[in-house]
């Protein structure tokens, strides 16, 4: 096909000055316009905007364009919806190329406009050369396996488990434990509703049992993983004393394998002196026994608490927590609500830095005040100290912000450091699934408003506490949403995968093997289709990395949608020289 | 009726994720959203914390896929007006399409119709911040780009025009500039545009909504202002001749009925030939109303609208043979003759020399009969416009004394109360509850005196008007030369009793809608019909016989006939006037009259508008209808029938599956906290308009402080307003706050590196994935976070503010601060449209008034009615993100919900 022959729109987002503040958008559309092959350049406020993509789909028909180029965001935000616009108009989405103009231009040189339009328009130019060789592709259609796997049994993987089960999706649940039930069934009372968190899970439990679509398997791990989108096979090992490892096939695998409870060092606000206990270690004692509470035997008279142990440590050390716990604040409220309720006389003293009881968790905040809660406020910079004397009273201190900068210390017969979450070890797991952690450690969504519950790793989901810290009922809600992710790719039988896929020239190749090793994804294999052995890539096993292409010596491997051809053509177009 | 397997209320955030995740798992959905445009409050914002991706960027995305999604179908600008259960799981929901007045299939969003338009209004997608128009595009990124014309009602001035006039159309071309335009929107009703600027009663006034602030707009005067200009420029109406259609109507008289009719009918092309018995045409216009009230020149002007387009007036010419008129190939005939008959006094001497009626007075003095009253004492008898009329006219003819005598109060009079003052200002003595008995004459039967009765008065408070009893023995007289009765006209339709019937006081009997008589070809208009009413009234019957006509001979059926009268109900002054926080207020228009204790002359008494003072009264107006139906946005329309006045709310019946409530929420009403001074202080901001001021599509174009467009240096926020606080009946964290004030923080921290950003706080509230990490970034760029409430703001006379707060963290003392911009960050509050979808109480709510989640341990999301699930904010303040994922979990159930109530196929 030669250039004469295309007939491309080039559209220039100013993405509401994002783009336009510092590239000049006109230059950009002028250098368009003298493209070959561009029959319509236009500059738009907004591209992603219905009525730009309007404009783009009325263009596309009234001037019978072939090929569609879009100079904006990163293709990561847009680059299926601008499809979505060749597509309405009749146009092969794969004959649409993104350009980004914005993360690569606009954003990062802020103080030379001249040399950011510069860059702009060799981009562009790029874009378009990489357009005039497109060719018009079909998306895979993948027949998916309407089964999911959900990896642990705590409360978001249990609900998540019965909410796939109810529309109609086949279950398997792994949990590491013996048990299922994870931390809410350790519980008695949870914060805001006061529900039993042993009976939630036991109804959960039962519920699951009433559901024959779904398949239990605790005390199991998961091992391996291999398939592709819509289709994994995946390695259960199954069995304590004689282990071994069954192979299941699912669509989706629903990733809920919660937290961990920060664990102080010996010294860290006294932990480790006798009547220092972490959160959930007060949990259990406030549970254990009913009527006032008691500690080795020891009448409770009264109680400090020292938030933000192990969350909010800021980012001056490696490894410090820089990140806020987000539940730990409302579940020690509710916790002292529950002691004071059973016990009028205690005293109960909050050593806190900001008070996040968010949303309708305020409501117990105020009564916990109503009942005696004494709270106090202690600077970022100035962290209470605990310590005991030789009679083995614990002491306290505390510089408290709220009555003038007051230096109190204050007796406790019980010291609980509200500890928050902290990623679960998981280190198997993580290596076999291949998932990203941020920064925090914990698993990281593709984007937490676009794709909250989606990993880079497709029909990978995450849900649950493993995303970061969350309490129950949110842990819920999005293991809730992972399954609505599950479905909507499930749900339907089949599925459609981008068709920028690696393919083999069988003539060309001479089966010498070195693309197998070069594939991260094991999308590769000797296979004897013609008469001879050659390398062949599974389309939906393949991710369109590229990685294959250069290592191949024959020059066999060419990738659809960037083809040598196309990748030569925009680089000549990158290194054109700017028409001042 | 199409069916759904879901309904989706609300496309905001959690609306539109709601519908499209259902869309994606293949079942079809119905999304229908109050606003123009999807998107909700998200797509109002700047960026989004915590990853400060532009709102537009995040939302558009989302907006165009619920449009185009093939399973998603979207209505914008509508409302769900009711859900009923329905047996089996499944529900019936009514949905009202509100008129767009806009075709939305073939509106190409090129906004000229927003750009004509001539009213504006608070932008409420700028957090009414700026105007926006009448006909609107809600904002750059809408989907649908297609405007809206948002019409609350019919204005009252409008909807009370007994002429059909568009008032309220006007009034607000005037505002424009438009004074053409103004007076070719008055054309469109009547040709009596100079006319009725000057003699209408103007009923508009007495509605004007202004009118209970401080006075309502010189509607009628405004209307001799275009008319003044035009007339000034053309002779005729400045339109064009219409082709002719071929079919000829025959008028029986030309005043203000038979004059509006032949124009109506002209304009569409009919050929119309009046028929006027008095020598000169127009009617009461001409030959009753007096000079100084309205001057002939202007009747003339007028009728010459009328002429232009080919309609013949034949004067002199009375019909007496209706049937030979229609013989003549008139198709059909209209009846417009008025009340030319007065009452008679019926006392003795009534007949004598010196008694007339004061019609036959009036219209001797327009004919220039040379009626000489010098030093003459006259006495008017009646209460009514055409005794002011005769009285004041006396007095312009030398009279030396007139009275007027009147059996009634002076409350009870039908003349207009400005007449009656006007009258006794021009030396006009008033005798109220006084009925004549005998006209006295001397031996010449020249007219000596009247003798009356004094009357008993009206008993306060009873109903109807009671007939007055005269007082035994009260009787007295007034000595005068001339008794003038001004005590009631009568039609006088002997001659068409063989076509028409009548009633016994000669009014002709038609039907009232259509005003066809029994004879269908012969139509009758105007107070022929009504008995004496007034001009703008006989106006207004002139243009509904000429609509009717028209039908009539283009149909031949009148039945059912609808469309004449195109108003809307007439929007509510309450809400009018609670629409806007505060007026200025302004010195109402001054009537500029000119009287005299003694009157010489029949000039004009009222002045002339000077072209300031028509546009400062036509600037008071209040838009009370929004749309002023001036029909700019007509005009200006590129596509052929595009906007579409006359279209109306549509409703329709689905059923539906399963229903998800996503009705978001309401932003804290600031002026609640009348000590941060929000309303009052012009820089003192919400925290949504610090938003608009830093979006993309933000109003100015950068940050600048209301009150003088200075751009702030020193910018305090007070978290927690209207939030965590008991004063304002919220005891609850409104969740978001924090976080959105802490991104402004960082977005202004990048826009104005000068300035210095304070943030007045409770506890800084972080607690979501990378949000501490954020606060902790924002206070790394120099953001000064104090912990302390703030007590109060008082306004500098620069407009600078003084925060005082409690400055816990340096010994909790109480401090004053001084700033240029402060930055109230309101939280959210309940709105009550998710339960009005429903049966009264059937949707339980919290006792916050949010929707309840029954469940929400295990199902969040689940309401109390079976099958109807909530997502996002209705249920309590989120976050986008937290919205998203709440949108998420009701969704899966939704599906489990209609997987179990599927009925086999």
């Amino acid at each position: 096909m030669t250039d004469k022959q295309r007939r491309i729109g080039v559209y220039v987002c100013h993405c509401g000055g994002n783009i336009s503040d510092h590239v000049d958008v006109d230059q950009v559309v002028a250098a368009a316009q003298a493209e070959p092959g561009v029959v319509v350049a236009r500059q738009m406020m907004f591209a992603c905007s219905d009525s730009g993509q309007g404009e783009m789909e009325r263009d596309i028909e009234e001037q019978h364009l072939d090929g569609l180029v879009v100079a904006s965001c990163s293709p990561k935000l847009h680059v299926v919806t601008f499809r979505g616009v060749a597509k309405r108009a009749g146009l092969n989405p794969y004959e649409y190329t993104q350009v980004n103009v914005r993360e690569q231009a606009s954003w990062v040189h802020t103080e030379d406009a001249q040399g950011t339009t510069d860059k702009a328009i060799s981009l562009v130019r790029a874009g378009i050369a990489r357009t005039r060789l497109t060719e018009p592709l079909e998306p895979i259609v993948v027949k998916t396996t309407q089964r999911t796997l959900v990896v642990g049994g705590g409360v978001a993987g249990l609900r998540a488990a019965i909410g796939l089960a109810d529309i109609g999706l086949g279950v398997f649940l792994v949990e590491r434990e013996a048990e299922l039930g994870g931390w809410v069934g350790r519980f008695d009372e949870m914060y805001p509703t006061g529900k039993n968190g042993r009976a939630l899970i036991a109804s959960l439990i039962d519920e699951i049992g009433r559901r024959p679509s779904i398949t239990v398997f605790a005390g199991a791990e998961m091992v391996s993983k291999a398939g592709s989108f819509g289709n994994y096979q995946v390695g259960i090992r199954v069995g304590a004393a004689s282990p071994e490892t069954l192979t299941i096939e699912v669509g989706s695998i629903i990733v809920a394998t919660g937290f961990d409870a920060y664990q102080p060092e010996v010294g860290e606000f006294g932990y480790g002196i006798d009547g220092v206990v972490t959160l959930p270690e007060f949990k259990e004692l406030i549970e254990a026994s009913a009527g006032p509470l008691s500690y080795h035997g020891r009448a409770v008279r009264s109680v400090a608490y020292v938030y933000c142990v192990g969350s909010r440590q800021g980012d001056a050390e490696p490894g410090a927590n820089a990140y806020c716990s987000r539940y730990c604040c409302a579940a020690t409220v509710a916790a002292s609500v529950q002691l004071a309720s059973r016990d009028a006389l205690v005293h109960q003293y909050h050593l806190y830095r900001d008070m996040r009881t968010y949303g309708k968790f305020e409501l117990m905040y105020t009564e916990s005040r109503k009942l005696g809660s004494v709270y106090l406020k202690f600077a970022d910079d100035a962290p209470p100290a605990v310590a005991q004397d030789n009679a083995g009273h614990l002491t306290v201190t505390m510089r408290d912000l709220l009555t003038g900068g007051e230096e109190l210390a204050i007796p406790a017969d019980l010291v609980v450091l509200v500890t928050g979450m902290i990623p679960c070890k998981n280190d198997e797991l993580i290596n076999v699934l291949k998932l990203p952690l941020g920064r925090d450690g914990f698993f990281n969504e593709i984007h937490p408003k676009l794709r909250p519950v989606e990993t880079v790793v497709d029909g990978v989901y995450i849900a649950g506490a493993c995303q970061g810290p969350k309490n129950s009922s949110e842990s819920v809600a999005s293991g809730l949403a992972a399954v609505t992710q599950s479905a909507v790719i499930l749900k339907k039988g089949f599925a459609e995968l981008d068709p920028l896929v690696a393919v083999v020239d069988a003539d060309a190749c001479t089966a010498c093997g070195v693309c197998l090793d070069a594939c991260p994804y094991g999308a590769i294999e000797m296979a004897a289709v013609t008469a001879r052995p050659t390398a062949v890539i599974s389309e939906t096993g393949c991710k369109g990395c590229g990685g294959c292409v250069p290592m191949c010596p024959e020059n066999a491997i060419d990738l659809r949608g960037y083809t040598d051809a196309q990748i030569t053509a925009m680089i000549d177009g990158l290194l054109e020289v700017a028409v001042a | 009726m199409n069916d759904y397997d879901v309904l989706v209320v609300g496309a905001g955030i959690g609306g539109m994720e709601s519908a499209l995740k259902l869309g994606d798992m293949g079942y079809r959905v119905l999304l229908v959203e109050k606003e123009a445009s999807v998107g909700g409050k998200m797509i109002l914002l700047s960026k989004v914390f915590p990853t400060l991706d532009c709102a537009s960027c995040i939302s558009t995305p989302k907006m165009a896929a619920s449009i185009h999604h093939p399973n998603v179908t979207t209505l914008t600008y509508s409302e769900v007006d009711g859900i009923d259960p329905l047996a089996g799981g499944r529900f019936h929901a009514t949905v009202k399409r509100k008129a767009r007045f806009v075709n939305e299939t073939t509106c190409t969003g090129c906004q000229l119709c927003e750009t004509a338009c001539t009213v504006a209004v608070p932008d409420q997608f700028n957090a009414d911040m700026v105007a926006r128009r009448a006909a609107y595009i809600a904002f750059p990124q809408a989907v649908p780009k297609k405007a809206v014309i948002e019409r609350a009602g019919s204005s009252p001035c409008s909807y009370t025009c007994p002429a059909g006039i568009q008032a309220h159309g006007y009034v607000s071309l005037i505002r424009s500039g438009e004074y053409e335009k103004a007076f070719q929107l008055v054309l469109d009703a009547t040709p009596l545009v100079g006319t009725l600027g000057r003699a209408c009663y103007a009923p508009c006034e007495v509605e004007c909504t202004r009118g209970s602030l401080d006075g309502p707009l010189p509607i009628r005067r405004l209307k001799r202002f275009v008319a003044d200009i035009h007339y000034e420029k053309f002779d005729g109406p400045g339109v064009e001749v219409p082709a002719p259609n071929g079919h000829r109507v025959a008028i029986v008289g030309s005043g203000p009925a038979g004059l509006t009719a032949a124009w109506q009918l002209a304009r569409k092309g009919y050929a119309v030939k009046i028929f006027e018995s008095a020598p000169k045409a127009g009617g009461f216009l001409r030959l009753a109303i007096p000079a100084y009230r309205l001057p002939s020149e202007v009747v003339e002007q007028d009728i010459a609208n009328v002429t232009a387009l080919g309609v013949e007036i034949a004067t002199s010419t009375p019909v007496t043979d209706l049937e030979a008129l229609h013989a003549d190939a008139y198709e059909a005939v209209l009846l417009a003759t008025g009340t030319p008959r007065s009452t008679t006094l019926g006392v003795p001497g009534d007949q004598l020399d010196g008694v007339m009626s004061g019609v036959s007075f009036l219209r001797a003095v327009k004919l220039g009969e040379g009626v000489d009253l010098s030093d003459k004492r006259v006495v008017v008898i009646g209460g009514g416009n055409v005794a002011m009329d005769t009285a004041r006219t006396a007095r312009r003819l030398g009279a030396r004394d007139v009275t007027v005598v009147y059996r009634r109060s002076r409350a009870e009079m039908p003349a207009h109360h400005v007449e009656a003052d006007d009258t006794e200002q021009e030396g006009v003595h008033f005798v109220f509850e006084a009925a004549p008995v005998e006209v006295l004459h001397s031996g010449h039967g020249a007219t000596r005196g009247l003798r009356c009765d004094r009357m008993e008065p009206a008993r306060p408070g009873a109903t109807g008007r009671r007939h007055p009893e005269p007082i035994p023995g009260s009787t007295f007289e007034i000595a005068c030369d001339m008794v003038i009765a001004a005590i009631g006209m009568a039609p006088d339709t002997d001659g068409f009793s063989a076509h028409v019937a009548a009633d016994p006081s000669g009014r002709l009997t038609v039907d009232p809608t259509t005003l066809q008589s029994a004879t269908p070809w012969l139509f009758a208009a105007g107070d022929v019909v009504s008995g004496a009413s007034d001009i703008t009234r006989a106006t207004g019957q002139g243009q509904r016989a000429a609509f009717m006509i028209d039908h009539w001979i283009q149909d031949r059926n009148l039945d059912g006939i609808d469309g004449f009268d195109l108003r809307l109900s007439v929007v509510d002054k309450a809400q009018v006037l609670a629409r806007q926080k505060a007026y200025r207020l302004a010195v109402p228009a001054d009537p500029s009259q000119v009287l005299s204790p003694a009157p010489t002359d029949f000039r004009e008494v009222e002045l002339p508008m000077t072209e300031a003072e028509a546009r400062r009264g036509a600037g008071l107006c209040l838009d009370c209808g929004v749309c002023s139906e001036c029909g700019e946005c007509v005009d200006a329309c590129p596509v052929d029938d595009c906007i579409d006045l006359r279209a109306r709310d549509e409703t329709f019946k689905v059923e539906v599956g399963a229903v998800v409530v996503a009705t978001g929420f309401k932003l804290f009403a600031a002026d609640l906290k009348p000590e941060y001074g929000f309303g009052t202080f012009k820089n003192v901001i919400t925290g949504m308009q610090m938003d608009r001021l830093l979006a993309p599509t933000r109003p100015f174009n950068t940050i600048l402080r209301p009150g003088d467009g200075k751009v702030p240096e020193r910018i305090a926020y007070v978290l927690c307003t209207g939030s965590r606080d008991e004063t304002v009946g919220n005891p609850l964290c409104s969740r978001f706050c924090c976080m959105y004030s802490i991104k402004q923080n960082q977005l202004i921290m990048g826009a104005l590196p000068v300035a210095d950003v304070t943030v007045h706080y409770m506890d800084i509230r972080a607690p979501g994935k990378r949000y501490d990490e954020f606060y902790e970034q924002a206070k790394a760029m120099g953001a000064n976070y104090v912990k302390g409430r703030v007590a109060r703001i008082t306004e500098k006379e620069n407009g600078d503010l003084v925060l005082r707060y409690e400055d816990i963290e340096h010994g909790g003392g109480l401090v004053e601060a001084e700033y240029d911009l402060v930055v109230l960050a309101v939280g959210v509050q309940p709105n009550s449209d998710a339960q009005a979808l429903f049966p009264m109480g059937a949707l339980s709510t919290d006792e916050f008034h949010y929707v309840a989640e029954t469940n929400e341990d295990t199902d969040p999301g689940r309401t109390s009615i079976p099958g109807v699930y909530v997502a996002g904010a209705a249920s309590g303040a989120k976050d986008i993100a937290d919205s998203i994922l709440h949108a998420g979990s009701t969704v899966a159930q939704v599906a489990a919900y209609l997987e179990r109530t599927k009925v086999p196929a």
